[in-house]
């Protein structure tokens, strides 16, 4: 091969690179990701928003002038009050101006803010008729209700609940029960890594942080279903040969759908770097940041966990089925056997000889080669037969 | 050597692409009510947060004036939530302010559905005693007209089909329009129907309790001799001399209305529909008394209620086949459907003491039977002819529109409100984001679309052009099916859904990276670019599908399960992924498929796969012949 930097074997998919066998270190690694989650679930909580935990509105006459006038008079009342116990600083989340269809009513603008105590929109109230000049009492204060009640989380708990239930049925006809649960365990590791991170670092949860929330759901398993497939494809009729463990097998799946898997990420992020970017480096704060705070924590943890996590678990619990565990230790004796000096067990496709390198680029169930003729569709399989002998062959005489 | 269909195919789908886009955009511009400028034509409906929208506020009316119950008001606001929600996918918001009020808020300018969700819903099932024609001005046609609950005697399971076509009463149909069949705007009513006068006396006579109105300050203010004339009726007034004396009640405000005697309010011809249908929220919701209440263009005076609304399991809005009209189809609980099979007993059997039939024969001359009023708060919406024993589930009937027919099963279905409130006011509210917030939101998806392309030029060269395009694409079908949706369904559009479609386009470029990797993988192995194409779609297409499977799932699971905001989302979380894949199948393969005929997409500098093909020679002993048996 002539070119051999790591981007280039990235490229080709044969960087080598050994996931799978350090599947020990990337448990520890979640293990204590997950724990340090649960711990600041526990102490931290969430930091939510007013949809969710209510607030108070306040209402100033529309003579006051401008609607930006208004914010301006009631951000700074509002700003100048210290922050509470929790280190929370209270603020304005949305102004509307209110005009009145009925004939009468006037117009006023709403402002709502995050919960104050009477005490405090006491103090903003008399900060803001100030201002404008009005009497206290022009302006009006009301606690809010959250809008998102709790029936629309328990709902959506319960749609989250019957969709992995749902899936995992997916994943065991489509692929097997093992990957079913490794699948739907990383997407788990996922969701709880990101609500973490909201929860260690404070963000605000939102209906928008929480819609994100739910669009990671999708994500992850996605990835983590085109790495399946492969290690699938890979990992076909493996017991029939000896050249390869299930786990090296995966380990090949790994590094075949590597720069797939880089390149979704890095596409998908792409316009979600864009509204994270606008949201909060131009406006911010609101719904832009929040969705794309949201969306660049999980999808960036979902392709990361679709390669270090998902992989290995399934390798894990494969290596586990008396099957598989009886073919690798037939591998494992053989090369041992081989008295060809230092086998290298943990050895990726880039460890081997040149020649072996040459004939698992054709050998190796890369996309090309279905070594299972009777998988695919009629047309290909016509087309297989003819052309792609090179392709499938000297796979099948390897097992 | 390429496969017949992979010949074939490339122009089919890209025509049936061509259609589907003809098919929508002809949908946006003229269907479900467009009208207007192009630019209002393609208006996709904006949320409350992007455009604004109404607000009502619910008060909510106690006894003594104090405040509800906590728990009550978030029961009713839950209620009020599946409600607004039940019209369409449409982000409403609903809160509690303050300890009594509720506000809804919905984007865009529509208000009477708003107006609709504060009411109580109180069903109750009423036998029909007494009816009389309405004198007062003829409303707008609203919902009703009555006919029937489809009757089947004798049978016991599925009586709805079988005997409604022919025998529900058709001239109730006539007053559907609005105008009373029977004497459309005679000032004295021409068929005034009672009989049994005696039969229904006093006793029930006091329903106005706490009520702020006293009937002694009605009988002032209509004075002596009207009062007097009223209080004799025993039967709506029919002689002209007695319309003049009469006429002070036609004065009264709905409250004091209320404050009359159920058989006041039906036998004198001066209070009419309207103001009967705008006495307090729960004046007749007492299901002990009897009651005059109003369908447009009748007036019915109303035994006690024998069947209410607990009393029903389930609704739900069904087109009936036969008579090509919607209904609400209403399943009742256990104790439910023998008090309705009674009530309907009842108004089956002849029982010539309280005079119901002639009641009937007041709407509809042919009628034999009973009438049966089902009452929702302060009005009828239907009063159908009991022709046999009701013993299964039943229909009410009416010339419902779809939404109609759908916004009173939902009422029924989530259930009355422990509360009643009634509307302080109606208000117009500005954008909580505004326009900046929009325009943000646009440059971001310019720029995240901007770098998706500068990426894919980058990684896949010529490639990158079908990305792009297909994005392209993908937004304008989009864009199309937000406008449809928007005007059929309601479906509205806030900044975060706009956020979440600008992801969703970044999501669908995934579905490239798999097929363009699978494609290098296949050309490596020594395939024909044009056989490669062919052979990398088969593969690519299994987990394409396999992974959108799994978010159309998510999407329908979330659709069906969950309730506001996440229901949104789930709608256009499966749009978008739908979407993706019509772009999938019928752009992009056939693009690709036609692309790998040209000779520049063997070239490196063009196609993104030039390395790999570059690579290829140190393959070649293992692949060594395809690429001359494939051309």
């Amino acid at each position: 091969m002539a070119d051999s930097s790591l981007a280039n074997r990235l490229y080709r998919g044969e960087a080598g690179l050994n996931v799978v066998g350090r599947r020990k270190m990337w448990f520890t690694i979640a293990a204590i990701a997950v724990l340090i989650s649960i711990g600041s679930f526990a102490i931290n909580r969430f930091h939510l928003g007013i949809e969710f935990a209510g607030g108070t509105k306040l209402s100033v006459p529309a003579s006051v002038g401008t609607i930006d006038e208004a914010r301006a008079a009631v951000d700074r009342a509002v700003d100048a009050l210290p922050a509470d116990a929790e280190g929370v600083e209270p603020e304005v989340v949305t102004i509307q101006r209110v005009d009145s269809v009925d004939a009468g009513g006037g117009a006023t603008y709403t402002a709502r803010t995050s919960e104050l105590t009477n005490e405090q929109a006491l103090q903003v109230k008399q900060a803001v008729a100030r201002d404008f000049g009005l009497a206290p009492d022009q302006i009006s204060d009301s606690g809010v209700s959250a809008a998102w009640g709790e029936s629309v989380t328990r709902q959506a708990l319960i749609g989250l609940l019957v969709f992995i239930a749902l899936v995992m049925v997916y994943l065991i006809l489509r692929f097997e029960w093992r990957m079913a649960v490794a699948a739907v365990s990383s997407l788990l590791l996922d969701l709880v890594l990101t609500a973490g991170v909201y929860s260690l670092v404070g963000f605000e949860v939102t209906p928008s942080t929480v819609i994100g929330f739910l669009t990671i759901l999708g994500f992850s398993l996605y990835d983590v279903v085109v790495v399946f497939d492969k290690v699938q494809e890979n990992t076909r009729g493996i017991t029939a040969g000896s050249s390869r463990t299930y786990s090296e097998a995966a380990n090949l799946a790994v590094n075949q759908t590597i720069m797939r898997s880089i390149n979704t990420g890095l596409v998908a992020l792409l316009p979600v770097g864009g509204l994270l970017f606008i949201g909060a480096g131009l406006l911010g704060a609101g719904t832009l940041k929040d969705l794309g705070l949201v969306l660049f924590v999980g999808m960036g943890l979902g392709v990361f966990s679709s390669i270090v996590f998902a992989t290995p678990v399934l390798a894990a619990l494969k290596e586990r089925e008396p099957r598989i565990k009886a073919h690798t230790q037939r591998v494992l004796a053989r090369r041992a056997s081989a008295a060809r000096g230092e086998v290298p067990v943990k050895a990726g496709a880039a460890e081997r000889t040149e020649d072996q390198v040459a004939a698992m680029a054709g050998a190796a169930p890369k996309v090309g080669s279905r070594p299972n003729a009777k998988r695919t569709s009629g047309s290909s399989t016509n087309r297989g037969g003819r052309s792609g002998g090179a392709g499938n062959r000297p796979s099948g005489k390897r097992r | 050597m390429a496969p017949p269909q992979g010949q074939q195919r490339p122009g089919r789908q890209l025509a049936l692409l061509g259609a589907l886009f003809v098919v929508l955009y002809l949908l946006a511009f003229f269907a479900f009510g467009a009208s207007g400028s192009i630019r209002d034509r393609l208006h996709p409906n904006l949320g409350l947060d992007l455009v604004g929208g109404t607000q009502v506020t619910y008060v909510a009316q106690t006894e003594a004036g104090d405040a509800p119950p906590r728990t009550n008001l978030e029961e009713a606001r839950g209620i009020i939530e599946s409600r607004v929600n039940a019209l369409g996918v449409s982000e409403a918001e609903v809160v509690i302010e303050g300890d009594r009020n509720i506000v809804v808020s919905k984007a865009g300018s529509s208000d009477d559905s708003l107006r609709e969700v504060g009411a109580a819903a109180q069903m109750r099932f009423r036998k029909v005693l007494k009816a009389s024609i309405d004198t007062g001005p003829v409303q707008a046609p609203p919902s009703a007209a009555p006919s029937g609950s489809s009757p089947a005697p004798g049978t016991s399971a599925a009586p709805n089909a079988s005997a409604a076509p022919a025998a529900t009463p058709a001239p109730s149909g006539g007053q559907g329009g609005g105008a009373p069949a029977p004497a459309p705007s005679a000032p004295a009513p021409s068929a005034p129907v009672s009989s049994a006068p005696a039969a229904a006396p006093s006793g029930t006579a006091a329903p106005d309790s706490g009520a702020p109105v006293t009937v002694d300050a009605v009988r002032k203010k209509v004075g002596e001799k009207a009062w007097d004339t009223a209080s004799k009726l025993t039967e709506p007034a029919n002689d002209p001399a007695q319309t003049p004396l009469l006429a002070p009640f036609g004065d009264l405000t709905p409250e004091e209305i209320h404050a009359l005697t159920p058989e006041m309010q039906f036998n004198i011809p001066a209070i009419t529909c309207d103001k009967l249908n705008n006495r307090p929220a729960s004046a007749i919701d007492n299901e002990k008394i009897k009651v005059t209440a109003c369908q447009p263009g009748v007036k019915f005076y109303l035994d006690v209620a024998k069947v209410v609304g607990t009393d029903i399991a389930g609704a739900s809005p069904v087109l009936d086949q036969q008579q090509n009209q919607w209904v609400v189809s209403l399943d009742f609980t256990g104790p439910g459907q023998e008090k309705w099979t009674a009530l309907t007993r009842e108004a089956f059997t002849k029982q010539p003491a309280d005079g119901c039939e002639t009641a009937a024969q007041a709407v509809d001359p042919s009628a034999q039977y009973c009438l049966v009023a089902v009452v929702l708060d302060r009005e009828v919406i239907s009063a159908p002819e009991i022709q046999g024993v009701l013993t299964g589930d039943s229909q009410i009937t009416g010339q419902f529109t779809p939404a109609q027919a759908t916004d009173l099963a939902n009422k029924l279905k989530f259930g009355a409100l422990p509360l009643t409130f009634s509307v302080q006011n109606q208000e117009t509210v500005t954008a909580t984001l505004g326009t900046e917030q929009l325009e943000a939101g646009l440059i971001a998806a310019g720029i995240g679309m901007l770098l998706v392309a500068i990426y894919s030029f980058f990684y896949y060269r010529l490639l990158g052009s079908v990305i792009f395009s297909s994005l392209v694409l993908s937004a304008l079908l989009t864009f199309g099916a937000l406008v449809v949706l928007g005007r059929s369904i309601g479906f509205t559009l806030t900044l975060a859904g706009i956020a979440g479609f600008i992801v969703s386009l970044g999501v669908a470029a995934d579905s490239f990276v798999i097929y363009f990797e699978r494609l290098k993988d296949e050309i490596r192995e020594g395939r024909s670019p044009r056989s490669a194409v062919e052979r990398a779609w088969v593969r690519a297409r299994r987990t394409i599908i396999s992974a959108n499977a799994i978010t159309i799932l998510a999407a329908v699971v979330l659709y069906i399960v969950s309730i506001g905001a996440v229901q949104g989302f789930a709608f256009a979380l499966g749009l978008s992924t739908v979407l993706d894949l019509v772009v999938v199948f019928l752009f992009r393969h056939p693009v690709m498929t036609m692309f790998a005929r040209t000779r520049a997409f063997l070239s490196p500098r063009v196609s993104g796969l030039g390395r790999v093909l570059k690579q290829r020679p140190a393959d070649a002993d293992v692949a060594p012949t395809s690429r001359v048996k494939e051309a």
